[in-house]
């Protein structure tokens, strides 16, 4: 094990002769039965995930952190889910969940949701209209703070005509509309929200003792600790096959490593590439690899950063980034940090979209050509000090990194080396974490090495990168504007066949990779290590959680912590 | 002595209140704020986060915010945290316990490994027995904790499957015990960080006790005791390790605070939910109520270990009880 500790076991020998109280602890680990009754069949088993923080608050609206969205996805359901193939036009894929069909309205500016008669909350009170409004005004209401208000904008309303069927009413056609509906939205119960406005739903106890549908129930919660879920046997849509699902909190890495190599724990995600040699060598161990939903670039700001009206010293020219993105091996700089663990970036997208086009191609590699550029825009080192200049002006910039990043620390100091072979100097400035996108949101930088975790549509880029976003509070940092980049984006997203989103999108990046606002690094995979006694199945690219209610243990590979008939001491 | 505490529990109080206040403006005075991290989600917009220090009263005066902060924790009321969405003090309730049973084990077991290896030294001085226990003690002194930590957690968790992989508690076993089988199950968990801990801090105690106990048993009540025929093992222990133990009342007054603040790395290698995480976590994520009411309390446990410490001394050494 790399990355475990550089430890000697012979150092162990004397260090335990010196302590007597071990000869008490072999005593203490006797008491444990490993051998005790296993379940069998089918259904059974304990799947322990380890992760690496608390969960911030249990409550599908206002959570953002992973370790929450696990457990909600589970706890939770939404009227329909996404399909395997993360289509969002139309309906194509959805699957039923509490909505066990839907009807379009001819004019397509409604959908009416036809409710699982049969689906029940975890208290025993059965699903009504009522609760798909309810959780439609608190998604919505601007004093519950959601960060996901904005991706319901385009619904109205939502009406319940009766007790089992709800309208969503929208302003306007989309292919996004059914998308915009279900995927964001878990259904939440409307008598235990009642009585419930505004910030006080961020405190109160089904923010931290939730109530579902989902083929899991909640159990408890340990700060800190650990988290616990158990199957609700009479689920609307069938018993998991697990009995469990525990969720264990590991902050140190190589502890969460250590115990998925020991056998404490069955799954561990954002594996990094320095330990992936060692679990391929681990029998026990397999690993999953995925394309993932993020990708990172070096992101050039158009706008003076002092004076925001103006265009930056360097960066406005559109010439000059494309000569910096000529000087830059990309793809050796993603190999020699990432092996083969991460693709080459393509745009400001990520290919587990089916709207991504691989063959589009960002601005190739040639230090000839940068040098041509540059000598050709005026920058030439006058003073023989290495560094290209123009009329007094060294061609200078600093490159905020993240300190939180291993990754793109390193691949910034490789790009520092590439850009001073053709005679620009890059300065490197390492924020810590809060730091740093303090600096990205106010937008006082020169070039930041960014990152972005998409979600299943492609249609954040309107915001990242468009002009829609350009302005100060929006996500486009850098102030990149292209009006035909909008109209492609645009046309992309109101697209009613993937084919013609997938012409419009390809389109739209390749105007922005002519443009070049960003230097696109690296796509990376989503490297998963799961212990083999593990059944999973296909995992979903957005979320590789969605299905763990279809996850198996065979009962032939089950172990002590699997036997978990009984019921919890209290 | 009644006027010695008064005069100590003042000076103290205005300590606690000078360090609140300066953590305070310091950790708003950093860049960034409790909602930063959000910025890498590309779904949630300006407004919303604008939306939040709205709701949390971040969009104030700095100074009216500092104003509202000290009247609710003279209510006590320590705020709300941000980062873990619960009342702070529900935050320190569960952290709390968890550092303190693993601060005081661990103290104990340093102090009593500690004396005991400064008493073996002192026996043996000169001796190879003394050279061991102190290249042992200054090896372990010199490692640093994390390494430590980690090196007791694969050779006792995974090389030689003894002690459980970290946490409090078993998880998946747990809350099926009953409440003898959780005591034990408890105690497995406690046992490996507990002795790291007393591996890392005991070198420092026996390194004073060592060095008080040469200087006492050259004392002239030493040399009358020897003349007298007493042996060299109850010299020292009856005689000497009595006078010496004043400089540990020392360190156990600067250990104290400890108890409260735990050890980060320790804590974070053995995934002890404890203080330690909780005040780390708190500067990355600028949860400042949480950060202000965990330094607020840590330097309330440093004034109270040093006023401990004092009336300990005084209650120790007759010498100090007359001084003002």
């Amino acid at each position: 094990m790399v990355d475990v500790a550089p430890v000697k076991p012979q150092l162990l020998v004397p260090m335990r002769r010196s302590l007597s109280l071990l000869a008490a602890v072999v005593v203490l680990t006797g008491c444990f039965d490993n051998e005790s009754a296993r379940s069998t069949g089918e259904n059974g088993g304990t799947l322990v995930i380890s992760v690496g923080g608390d969960p911030d608050v249990l409550f599908p609206p206002l959570s953002e952190t992973t370790s929450a969205q696990i457990v909600e996805n589970l706890v939770y359901d939404p009227l329909a889910e996404i399909g395997d193939s993360l289509s969002t036009v139309g309906d194509v894929g959805f699957k039923p969940r509490l909505a066990k069909s839907w009807t379009w309205a001819p004019d397509s500016l409604s959908i009416a949701f036809h409710l699982d008669s049969t689906a029940k909350w975890h208290d025993g009170v059965p699903v009504r209209s009522a609760d798909v409004k309810s959780t439609f005004r608190v998604y919505t209401d601007s004093a519950s703070g959601s960060p996901f208000a904005v991706t319901l904008a385009s619904i109205d309303s939502v009406t319940t005509p009766d007790s089992m069927t709800a309208v969503f009413w929208f302003s306007k056609r989309s292919p996004l509309q059914f998308f915009d509906a279900v995927y964001n939205m878990s259904i939440l119960p409307d008598h235990l929200l009642k009585d419930i406005k505004g910030a006080a739903l961020r405190t109160s106890s089904l923010s931290r003792n939730p109530v579902g549908t989902g083929r899991f129930r909640f159990v408890s919660w340990t700060p800190g600790s650990a988290l616990q879920l158990a199957a609700d046997t009479s689920n609307y849509l069938g018993r998991p096959h697990l009995d469990r699902v525990v969720m264990t909190i590991a902050p140190d890495f190589n502890t969460a490593l250590t115990r998925l190599v020991g056998g404490e724990a069955d799954v561990l995600e954002q594996v990094p590439a320095a330990v992936l040699p060692d679990i391929e060598k681990d029998t026990t161990l397999t690993k999953t690899l995925d394309p993932g939903l993020e990708y990172n670039f070096v992101q050039f700001n158009l706008r003076d950063p002092k004076q925001p009206n103006r265009p930056h010293r360097l960066f406005a020219d559109r010439g000059l980034r494309r000569a910096l993105g000529e000087a830059i091996d990309r793809a050796s700089i993603v190999k020699n940090v990432y092996d083969s663990l991460a693709y080459l970036a393509v745009g400001p997208t990520v290919r587990a979209y089916q709207t991504t086009d691989t063959t589009v191609a960002p601005i190739g590699y040639s230090v000839d050509k940068a040098k041509r550029d540059l000598d050709s825009l005026g920058w030439k080192d006058s003073n023989g000090d290495g560094v290209r200049d123009k009329a007094g002006v060294p061609l200078e910039f600093t490159l905020e990194v993240p300190s939180s990043s291993k990754a793109r620390s390193r691949m910034a100091v490789l790009i520092q080396e590439q850009l001073r072979q053709v005679g620009v100097k890059m300065n490197i400035d390492q924020l810590d974490f809060p730091a740093f996108v303090a600096k990205e949101g106010s937008r006082a930088f020169d070039a930041v090495f960014g990152q972005w975790h998409v979600e299943a549509s492609p249609g954040s880029v309107r915001q990242t990168w468009g002009s829609a976003g350009a302005a100060k509070g929006g996500t486009n940092y850098g102030s990149y504007a292209n009006p035909m980049f909008d109209a492609e984006v645009d046309s992309a997203l109101s697209a009613h066949t993937t084919a013609e989103r997938r012409a419009h999108f390809t389109a739209a990046y390749r105007i922005i990779d002519e443009d070049a606002p960003a230097i696109w690094l690296a796509e990376p995979k989503r490297i998963m290590a799961v212990n083999r006694r593990i059944d999973t199945g296909k995992l979903r690219a957005d979320v590789w959680w969605a299905n763990i209610a279809d996850w198996k243990i065979p009962a032939d590979k089950r172990i002590a912590r699997d036997a978990s008939a009984a019921s919890p001491k209290r | 002595m009644a006027a010695f505490l008064a005069r100590r529990i003042a000076q103290g109080l205005a300590v606690v209140v000078l360090v609140a206040t300066i953590v305070f403006f310091l950790i708003h005075a950093a860049p960034g704020d409790p909602f930063s991290a959000s910025m890498e989600n590309p779904g949630i917009s300006e407004s919303v986060r604008a939306a939040w220090r709205h709701t949390y009263g971040l969009d104030r005066p700095l100074g009216e915010q500092y104003v509202r902060y000290v009247t609710s924790v003279a209510r006590g009321d320590l705020g709300f945290s941000f980062s873990l969405q619960r009342p702070v003090t529900d935050a320190l309730a569960s952290a709390l316990p968890n550092t303190l049973l693993l601060m005081s084990i661990a103290l104990v077991a340093a102090f009593a490994i500690g004396i005991a290896v400064a008493v073996a030294q002192v026996r043996r001085r000169g001796k190879s027995t003394d050279r061991v226990l102190g290249g042992i003690s200054i090896f372990l002194f010199s490692v640093p904790d994390f390494w430590l930590a980690m090196l007791m957690l694969v050779s006792l968790s995974y090389w030689i499957p003894l002690f459980p992989i970290g946490g409090s508690v078993d998880p998946t076993t747990h809350d099926m015990m009953g409440a003898a089988a959780r005591g034990v199950d408890r105690l497995k968990h406690l046992i490996l960080p507990a002795l790291t801990l007393a591996l890392l801090y005991f070198p420092v105690i026996a390194r004073h006790q060592r060095a008080a106990l040469l200087e006492s048993i050259t004392s002239d009540y030493m040399t009358t005791a020897r003349a007298k025929g007493v042996s060299e093992n109850a010299l020292i222990t009856r005689h000497a390790l009595r006078n010496a133990l004043l400089p540990v009342v020392t360190i156990l007054g600067v250990a104290f605070p400890a108890l409260l603040t735990g050890a980060v790395f320790v804590e974070k290698v053995f995934s002890w939910p404890g203080m330690g995480l909780l005040i780390v976590n708190s500067i990355n994520s600028r949860d400042y109520p949480l950060l202000t009411a965990a330094v607020l309390l840590g330097s309330t446990f440093v004034i109270v270990g040093s006023i401990l410490s004092d009336v300990a001394y005084r209650l120790l050494d007759p010498r100090l009880r007359d001084e003002r």
